[in-house]
């Protein structure tokens, strides 16, 4: 069974832990068993980052020396983190100075990146290590063609050529496992926009502008669900549907990735969480 | 035919006029490299989100500003703060031009000498003091949940290391 070293970050574990059960309930039935990392720190995306590079470039390659201890690639589910992870990956990668430094605050603890783990997001485990055909052959309970539009995270998909996922102009690999688990993937205005999650830290009333846009676009294509594939984006793109300036329409259920698969794979709702989910999900888990 | 091999041939090499101290000084900040291929074309302006919903916020503008070494303006300003690093712009600029990496060095600049808007840093304090963001958030009823869910409750943050960081980087200058 191929194993990763499971990355959960600051918010998933917190404020959707739903998410972080299943993942972990989703790739076990597609055979990756996850070892959650232990004794981490925050990844420095956007606030340290914003302040100090190489203290930045030291917090995530802290996580990505854990990895390389462990013996194991990296996954991280929230796209902040793995964005982050990459961009420092990519950095200690190329910039010698930089890793020298970074390394030398590591070995105070034991610690050392080489650059021998590697980090990927959630998505490209499932394209890249289980493969659109065995997640095709392990469908028990196919959903019965709900129309649902995909949301992919900014931080999950650019900058292209450091994160590798997807095309991050028509990125599809949400889409795809959709139409797999047997539902209708529905493009819809401003696909890859923001959810204005990270405009939370610095303007809510902006965030919720931003995020209720989305929405908006969302909902002219009379979908059922919107299936995200980072913590961060599904709680905003959930929360802004009951803000004061939302609209009194029906709110969209919003589901994760592994949330929305397992079912269709036969994994019991309650290890999924699904009750857990401020909209229900019922109209398209029953739909 | 000659327009277009003048055009590949242009690519990523030339630097655009003005060019002040300002933008000479985000050149040499990590993130800040590439600044000077900017022609001020304005596709980020139309690609943001936070533009359109924003009109305070012009990212062309910005760069504009550092271009033509407006510092004092642009380091005391809130608005290079307001950029998500959602990087729609900088896959559609045409000179390869990351506004993401651009901001992230005008706030380095801005952070050394002061300047950081007082919510970001009440969580860079967080961060740094607790090791992740989330520690007065993890509730006995978040605690059940996981639980429930049959998920560790011990999720076994470290903030020593981030600790040490603050010492080392963030305190006392930021001279790195």
């Amino acid at each position: 069974m191929k194993e990763f070293a499971l990355f959960r970050g600051c918010t998933t574990p917190v404020r959707l832990p739903s998410y972080e059960a299943s993942v972990i309930a989703v790739l076990r039935k597609l055979g990756i068993n996850l070892v959650e990392m232990e004794d981490t720190n925050c990844c420095g995306s956007q606030y340290i980052e914003s302040i100090n590079h190489t203290a930045f470039a030291a917090m995530s390659g802290r996580l990505l020396a854990i990895g390389e201890k462990m013996g194991m690639d990296i996954l991280a589910i929230c796209g902040a983190c793995s964005g982050a992870m990459k961009t420092v990956k990519h950095e200690l990668d190329h910039d010698k100075k930089l890793r020298k430094e970074v390394n030398e605050i590591l070995a105070e603890e034991g610690l050392e990146y080489t650059g021998k783990s590697e980090v990927k997001h959630l998505l490209q485990i499932f394209s890249e290590d289980i493969g659109y055909t065995a997640i095709r052959e392990a469908i028990v309970r196919p959903y019965n063609g709900i129309r649902l539009s995909a949301h992919y995270g900014c931080h999950v998909t650019r900058p292209e050529e450091i994160v590798q996922v997807d095309d991050a102009e028509n990125p599809t690999i949400i889409d795809k496992i959709i139409e797999i688990a047997g539902g209708t993937a529905v493009d819809y205005v401003g696909k890859t926009r923001c959810c204005g999650g990270p405009m939370l830290g610095m303007n809510v009333g902006l965030a919720g502008r931003i995020g209720r846009d989305k929405i908006e676009n969302i909902r002219a294509e009379n979908v059922q669900g919107i299936i995200t594939a980072c913590e961060f984006c599904n709680l905003q793109l959930t929360q802004v549907q009951f803000d004061d300036e939302a609209s009194n329409l029906s709110k969209i259920p919003v589901m994760t990735l592994p949330q929305f698969l397992g079912p269709a794979l036969g994994i019991d709702f309650d290890s999924l969480g699904i009750e857990m989910n401020k909209i229900s999900p019922q109209p398209i888990i029953q739909g | 035919m000659n327009e277009v091999i003048e055009l590949n041939q242009r690519n990523n090499q030339s630097q655009y006029t003005p060019s002040s101290a300002f933008s000479k000084e985000i050149e040499k900040t990590p993130g800040g490299e590439d600044i000077q291929h900017c022609i001020q074309c304005g596709m980020c302006t139309a690609s943001c989100m936070v533009a359109n919903m924003e009109e305070q916020y012009r990212p062309r503008k910005l760069i504009q500003k550092i271009l033509l070494g407006m510092r004092e303006e642009v380091l005391r300003s809130e608005l290079p703060w307001l950029c998500m690093t959602c990087r729609h712009c900088e896959e559609r600029c045409q000179e390869d031009v990351s506004l993401a990496e651009i901001f992230h060095a005008v706030r380095i600049l801005a952070a050394r000498e002061g300047h950081i808007p007082s919510n970001v840093q009440n969580v860079i304090d967080t961060v740094l003091e607790d090791g992740w963001m989330l520690k007065d958030g993890y509730s006995d009823m978040i605690e059940d949940d996981r639980d429930d869910l049959g998920l560790t409750t011990d999720l076994g943050w470290n903030n020593e290391f981030t600790k040490k960081i603050k010492k080392r980087y963030i305190d006392g200058g930021n001279k790195k």
